[in-house]
């Protein structure tokens, strides 16, 4: 009898010891949301028109943070010069690029590609030039600028909502996989 | 002269009812030139296959989610991201919290990992990684496994679930064919049905009860036969 108290008691004590981990420790948020490895950022380049490239250097880091590196590298490749919305439409159309875009300053879609972790890129010193908006919360925005890679520029999210306002309120996002979240 | 006045006055008069209700406006600003339906897929988790291009193994695991049916249908439902260890995204995000190579792991939105797992401890077929991500699924929802003989009637009673929404196929480039725009949600994983033989289960249980009889009919005689004072 006592032998068999001894193997339950055994039993009871072994089992279970294989059982994964029940509870996830719990998760900072990242932020930006959109927290572009220094690697995946693409700086400004003069198109064969003399003019910067920042729209199309935006859809690069972007598309790279979507996992399209080799359609990232067909447009560092193959595009430049200033853009507008339409004629940017047409070559994304052209290169199949999936895309959304608004050019009417709906804030709704910056929420929306920042809620979704895809960013965008949007206009900002009145239309001449375009940024990724990588992070928009209730407070804050971050954008990164083409043309200083290095940091994220932070500013409160209204500074940011007017200036877009003011500049065309156009934006433009890449739509595929964004990288996971970390752990 | 009255009549055409009349006209333009109506003309006028419908113009006006009508515009504020095709105007919807966000933010003040007019938003009806919004041309597309964007993918609320923010609630998606997130399924990372990381490993070296080369190995064959990340090769296999990464095939399942094209070849098992269910792999094939989960990975519609999730952002499934294949990372290779050759990319700035897995030294600067995966290089430093990884146990080993290759590497699958499920998250939900937020980042939480509801599942991983490395190397030799990945499940050795597709359909044993499936039943482990459903597992971890139910786990996560604080939910009891569907087991496999209530999953039909699970699904009839559940058929007015809605389906997800598939939009046009996307096009192609020369990166990978990219996942299909859909919203999303928690995934919706079930395990395999194990192929199995209902019908076996009563000869098994006859059979048994059988044995059991025979061998308390057995004792009883063995009692009977053997001298109890020796």
């Amino acid at each position: 009898m006592k032998r068999i108290a001894l193997v339950v008691l055994l039993l009871a004590t072994v089992a279970g010891c294989e059982s994964p981990r029940r509870f996830a420790p719990p998760v900072r948020k990242e932020r930006p949301t959109v927290n572009l490895p220094l690697a995946l950022r693409q700086s400004n380049w003069w198109g064969e028109d003399g003019q910067g490239s920042c729209t199309w250097a935006t859809m690069v880091s972007l598309l790279r943070w979507q996992g399209r590196y080799k359609t990232a590298d067909w447009v560092r490749q193959n595009c430049g010069d200033g853009e507008w919305p339409d004629d940017m439409a047409q070559r994304m159309d052209q290169a199949n690029i999936r895309y959304a875009y608004v050019s009417n300053g709906d804030v709704k879609f910056l929420e929306w590609a920042c809620h979704t972790r895809r960013g965008c890129g949007i206009t900002i010193m009145g239309g001449g030039h375009m940024v990724a908006l990588v992070h928009l919360d209730a407070h804050w925005a971050a954008l990164l600028d083409d043309n200083a890679v290095e940091n994220y520029i932070w500013l409160p999210r209204e500074t940011l909502i007017a200036e877009w306002k003011a500049s065309n309120g156009w934006a433009v996002a890449p739509v595929y996989t964004p990288a996971a979240p970390l752990p | 002269m009255n009549r055409l006045l009349l006209c333009v006055l109506c003309v006028l008069a419908l113009f006006v009812s009508v515009a504020p209700c095709l105007a919807d406006t966000v933010n003040g600003v007019l938003a009806e030139e919004r041309v597309v339906n964007l993918p609320q897929d923010q609630d998606k988790w997130y399924i990372s296959v990381v490993g070296d291009a080369a190995d064959g193994r990340y090769k296999e695991v990464s095939g399942w989610f094209d070849s098992n049916p269910s792999l094939l249908k989960l990975k519609t439902q999730v952002q499934f991201c294949p990372v290779e260890t050759n990319t700035p995204i897995y030294q600067e995000r995966y290089a430093g919290n990884i146990k080993g190579l290759p590497t699958v792991r499920m998250q939900k939105p937020d980042g939480t990992v509801v599942y991983e797992s490395a190397g030799k401890d990945i499940p050795l077929t597709a359909a044993g990684l499936n039943a482990a991500f459903a597992s971890a699924v139910n786990e996560a929802q604080g939910l009891r496994p569907i087991l496999p003989w209530r999953r039909d009637v699970d699904r009839r009673l559940n058929k007015c679930q809605p389906q997800p929404k598939l939009e046009p196929q996307p096009q192609r480039d020369s990166d990978p064919e990219p996942q299909p725009i859909n919203d999303g949600d928690t995934p919706d994983v079930e395990p395999d049905a194990v192929v199995w033989a209902a019908w076996l289960l009563a000869p098994i249980c006859g059979a048994a009860l059988l044995a059991g009889l025979c061998l308390g009919y057995g004792k009883k005689l063995t009692a009977k036969w053997t001298p109890s004072h020796w």
